[in-house]
């Protein structure tokens, strides 16, 4: 079952650059170990850390990955964040969302150009705020001009407690920003025509990959996401400092190869009579200790 | 039958999910260890099979010390 190397692959880290192998241990776990050749070591790197650390973002919801230093201290990088840096490229978006965000990023009250999504929510009777059903559907909306300037109208199809419906929308409309932590967008807008006239449609749209990853969430957000997702979030996040951690051990492996070997030792008894052996103590001497008189 | 199985991951205790991240764990570190494919695996069982058995004793522990609580 043993696939022991040659005896001259003893050392397959020596064998490539070990500057590059390093640089592509810390972008990607594993990435490292394949370029020197170590395929199932890469691959176990590989699935094992970037598994545990997306099985993290699942199920936080995307609410995982972000860096927000309080204001004021001079460490600019939280703990929470300086675990999760250390399973490389997937943790870095996390830099450069925090400036994204304070760039022409607020919340919308009117489209400017038309707006296809699927959308999941509820309708809610604007009177008694009571859930009227679950939505699930595709929601188109796009500006028009109306009687006091411009407004978001459209229509929503798809189902309402598993019912098909058709739904007229326009007025109370309200978009979340386009880049916020998480990768729902919350959406909500009024139905005009029917039965359902006067409710609100309330729920969220998918958010890109791209503006949800590795953005620090808001104080609200964090709470609402936490009070919900309750230990599953503290799961989440301590499965990403985990993967984090977890591929540091890779990178020393792929620079400085396996802590106890290539496992395939055998251990050698030392021979009692080996006088070069500065381990074997002679059994005629002496024993001096601390408490030997001198 | 995928839907059902949805919820029924969705009802899951969140302690089962120690099972994985330790099967992870163990893999991971052991793979850190050694150099040879069959001696990684291997190491990686007995780790899990300690770990888990660990988490076991104190799992017992704390529910023979809350034990009427």
């Amino acid at each position: 079952m043993s696939i022991a190397p040659a005896a001259e692959r003893r050392k397959p880290w020596e064998e490539r650059n070990v500057v590059v192998a390093l640089i592509l241990a810390v972008l990607v776990p594993g990435l490292g170990h394949l370029y020197q050749g170590r395929v199932v070591k890469g691959l176990i790197y590989f699935f094992g850390i970037l598994g545990l650390f997306f099985w993290g973002v699942k199920l936080g919801e995307g609410i995982v990955v972000y860096n927000t230093p309080e204001k004021g201290l001079t460490r600019k990088i939280t703990l929470h964040y300086a675990a999760q840096f250390g399973a490389g490229l997937v943790s870095y978006p996390a830099l450069l969302q925090k400036q994204r965000i304070t760039k022409n990023n607020n919340t919308i009250r009117q489209l400017d150009r038309p707006l296809s999504a699927n959308f999941k929510g509820s309708l809610i009777d604007s009177h008694s705020d009571a859930e009227a059903g679950k939505l699930d559907g595709v929601i188109t909306l796009k500006p028009e001009s109306g009687e006091y300037g411009p407004e978001t109208k459209g229509i929503f199809t798809g189902k309402l407690d598993g019912q098909p419906v058709k739904l007229e929308l326009g007025g109370n409309f309200f978009l979340d920003r386009p880049i916020a932590a998480g990768f729902r967008r919350t959406l909500k807008i009024g139905v005009t025509g029917g039965i359902e006239n006067g409710r609100v449609m309330v729920g969220s749209i998918p958010r890109s990959f791209i503006d949800g990853y590795g953005v620090p969430p808001d104080p609200d957000q964090l709470q609402e996401v936490t009070g919900r997702l309750g230990k599953q979030h503290e799961l989440a996040l301590v499965f990403t400092w985990i993967a984090g951690l977890l591929n540091i051990l890779a990178i020393w492996d792929c620079v400085q190869g396996p802590a106890y070997g290539f496992g395939d030792e055998a251990w050698q008894t030392p021979d009692p009579e080996d006088k070069t052996n500065p381990t074997i103590i002679d059994p005629s001497l002496p024993v001096v200790s601390a408490t030997t008189p001198a | 039958m995928p839907s059902s199985l949805l919820v029924l991951a969705q009802t899951v205790n969140v302690t089962w999910y120690l099972l994985p991240l330790a099967m992870i764990i163990s893999l991971v570190y052991s793979a850190s260890r050694f150099e040879l494919p069959d001696r990684i695996l291997r190491r990686a069982t007995w780790l899990f099979l300690q770990i888990i058995g660990f988490m076991g004793i104190v799992f017992g522990v704390l529910w023979v010390l809350s034990y009427k609580m």
